[in-house]
């Protein structure tokens, strides 16, 4: 009994409450449809006016918007449109002829058009219609589009930007230089570039990935997205020192760009030495010196100055230059040196090697002589004149005591 | 000169029959066969696959199998020792036993006996030598499997000469010894003495006087460049000495010296740059090295036999 003494007037009560509160949303509802025509449908564009360039497509929103109490269904077409566009009204999915709007919501639909190819500058009008299919409402909207002539350049670089940091390297001939590119994509959609590079005659100019070795001739790029590539500028044989420019282009279908870089050669270094025979061994006798020439040549393509030579030798051996040493060689020049190597009084019978070490500026070479320190035939005709005479007296000794 | 060709016949016959020879012969041949064959495996088990260019002289280098003697330092000891023992009673015993004058009564040179006597001496000691020399050389080919070059054979026979000279200059002295005195063991006593002199007291004193002479040079090189200098000058005295240096430099192409060690002021750059190009010596330039050492041993040989003459020329013979 308890129970039903309590659960009663709770029910009675909740019951209440939702009774009233269903009265009054339904009443508030009312009120607020109560405000709304009974039909009233409008359509309007987003942009009426707009400006594009030669190569670019309009495409807008068209929206529409059921101001009634009643949900419509619209038809809509392109009434009026420029020779050389065409033009489509569609959804995300299909070209649309007619769209539902329900009652006080919007309903947006696609407007697109797209000029060929040859289009001229000029201002042109699409004219949108739409009506309920009972013809009570009729809308009409005017879109102008203006086309823009291209200035100077047919097409803008506008797709891909090539920026370097040092645009001029400076080195001596026989060096390597690496540029290195900074190629920003502002394309839309990943796009493969094509490198080219032009350079002097017999340069050897490559393009490779940052911190890769591998040579490339193309190169992807993801949209919106930049790519640091390397040129390596490798100078023909023999360059002369000067100025070089080097044109580097980027090329894609429909975007490129180029940029100039410059290398500037200050001449090589570079020494040659030998002997006009080629031969690099000489003899010697232990004491005596020994003579040999050698040719210093300058091999590099700038002049060398203060030529100084260094010796490698045993220990109490002399070495000497005529002349000490060279100011100066012109480029290509050869000069003779005198070398003059006099072994230790004391040196042993054998092969021995004297290196001579050619100092020049930013450039040196080593070349060694294999010295035959060969023994001294003195003492054999010593010997000989010795046993001649001990032979001598022992038959003068035969014949003079010999008894006969 | 018909009484020379009968001396020297009549004395290689004494010689081949005699016991003295035969067991001195044996003794060296046996000895030389001996270290020649370990010495000839040795070569062939270590120098496997290794391409030598003076293998074939390592046979008379390398110590043998007493660990102590290579074939040339035996023939530098035990050389002597041969020479003597041909030579020790050469003319002291003809003359004891009285055939001396017996000899003399005949239509023979008193000189043709002397130089008889030690030509047929020579001329043993050069066929003992080369067939020593022969057969070591022959095992070694069939042990080894190496065949000698050109330039090994020269050295080898250069090698033999300097060896013929070496003992035939202590026949030499063994016969001025056996003129000098009257009984046979005197000369014999008097010749191993000298042997022994020079083979073993010689270059002892001669070190230990030159480190009592330079005492304070131990940190200075040079100074110890000079000593070393000294003490070989002293040492070339002896003929042993003369005889190992000049063969060491003949048989072993790589030896750039005839100073065991090196003391001209080597230093490292020196050590450097010849093994840049360690190539064995031309025959040429080894022989021109020791040939001071080798006009040595002759001077010293002839000289030592002129002696001989002259005393044995000036000599009372019919007295006794």
């Amino acid at each position: 009994m308890k129970r039903g003494k309590l659960n009663q007037p709770f029910w009675f009560i909740s019951l209440l409450i939702a009774g009233l509160m269903i009265l009054a949303v339904s009443s508030f509802a009312k009120a607020e449809n109560a405000k709304l025509p009974a039909r009233a449908i409008t359509m309007a564009v987003e942009y009426p006016g707009v400006e594009i360039s030669k190569d670019e497509d309009v495409s807008m929103d068209l929206i529409f918007h059921n101001k009634g109490r009643k949900d419509e269904d619209v038809e809509v077409w392109i009434a009026d449109q420029p020779e050389d566009w065409q033009a489509r009204i569609k959804t995300y999915r299909y070209t649309v002829t007619g769209v539902h709007v329900p009652s006080d919501d919007d309903k947006s639909l696609t407007f697109e058009a797209e000029p060929k190819e040859n289009i001229k500058p000029g201002d042109y009008q699409f004219r949108i219609n739409a009506r309920t299919p009972d013809g009570k409402f009729r809308m009409s909207q005017l879109v102008t589009v203006k086309v823009t002539a291209d200035e100077g350049q047919s097409k803008e670089p506008k797709g891909v930007k090539l920026a370097t940091s040092y645009p001029v390297i400076r080195g001596p001939s026989d060096a390597t230089f690496e540029f290195s590119l900074e190629v920003d994509s502002k394309l839309d959609e990943d796009a493969i570039f094509d490198l080219l590079a032009q350079g002097p005659q017999g340069w050897d100019i490559n393009f490779k990935p940052a911190y890769e070795s591998k040579y490339i001739s193309s190169l992807r790029i993801k949209s919106r997205q930049s790519t640091s590539v390397a040129v390596e500028v490798k100078p023909a044989m023999g360059a002369a020192a000067g100025e070089y420019p080097i044109n580097v282009r980027v090329s894609s279908s429909d975007a490129k760009a180029e940029a100039d870089l410059t290398v500037i050669l200050t001449g090589t270094y570079g020494l040659e030495v030998g002997t006009p025979s080629g031969l690099l061994s000489l003899e010697a006798r232990a004491g005596r010196p020994a003579n040999m020439s050698f040719y210093v040549k300058n091999t590099g393509s700038a002049a060398n100055h203060d030529i100084k030579f260094m010796t490698f030798k045993p220990e109490n051996w002399k070495v000497e230059f005529k002349p000490e040493k060279i100011d100066s060689i012109e480029a290509g020049d050869l000069e003779q040196v005198e070398v003059i190597i006099k072994p230790y009084e004391d040196a042993l019978v054998g092969d021995y090697s004297v290196g001579v070490n050619v100092e020049g500026e930013k450039a040196s070479r080593t070349i060694e002589f294999r010295t035959t320190v060969k023994a001294s035939t003195a003492w054999g005709w010593i010997g000989i004149g010795i046993i001649v005479v001990v032979i001598g007296g022992l038959f003068g000794l035969f014949r003079w005591l010999g008894r006969r | 000169m018909g009484g020379m060709k009968t001396i020297i016949k009549k004395e290689l016959a004494d010689h081949f029959a005699s016991y003295r020879f035969t067991i001195i012969f044996a003794l060296i041949a046996m000895v030389s066969l001996i270290t020649a064959y370990m010495v000839g495996w040795k070569i062939k088990t270590e120098m496997e696959g290794m391409a030598s260019q003076s293998a074939f002289l390592l046979l008379f280098t390398l110590p043998g199998a007493m660990g102590l003697f290579s074939l040339v330092q035996f023939v530098a000891f035990f050389g002597p020792l041969v020479g003597l023992v041909l030579g020790f009673d050469t003319i002291n015993r003809e003359r004891n036993e009285g055939t001396l004058s017996k000899l003399l009564s005949q239509p023979i040179y008193r000189d043709v006996v002397i130089n008889g006597k030690f030509l047929a001496g020579v001329v043993l000691i050069t066929v003992m030598m080369v067939s020593i020399v022969l057969v070591i050389t022959a095992l070694g080919l069939i042990v080894m499997g190496i065949i000698p070059g050109i330039e090994e054979v020269w050295r080898i026979i250069v090698y033999l000469i300097i060896s013929i000279i070496y003992i035939s200059l202590w026949l030499g002295v063994a016969i001025l010894f056996s003129i000098l005195f009257r009984s046979p063991a005197t000369s014999a006593l008097a010749a191993l003495a000298v042997w022994i002199f020079f083979s073993i007291i010689f270059p002892y004193s001669v070190s230990v006087l030159a480190n009592n002479i330079f005492e304070t040079v131990e940190d200075n090189p040079e100074a110890i460049a000079q000593r070393a200098k000294i003490v070989k000058v002293f040492i070339l005295l002896s003929p042993q000495e003369l005889y190992t240096d000049a063969t060491a430099t003949i048989i072993d192409p790589t030896r750039k010296s005839s100073r065991s060690i090196i003391t001209s002021g080597a230093g490292p750059m020196e050590s450097l740059s010849m093994a840049r190009f360690s190539g064995p010596l031309p025959l040429i330039q080894s022989v021109l090295i020791v040939v001071p050492y080798i006009i040595s041993l002759i001077a010293l040989t002839v000289v030592c036999f002129a002696i001989s003459y002259v005393v044995f020329m000036r000599q009372e013979i019919r007295s006794l």
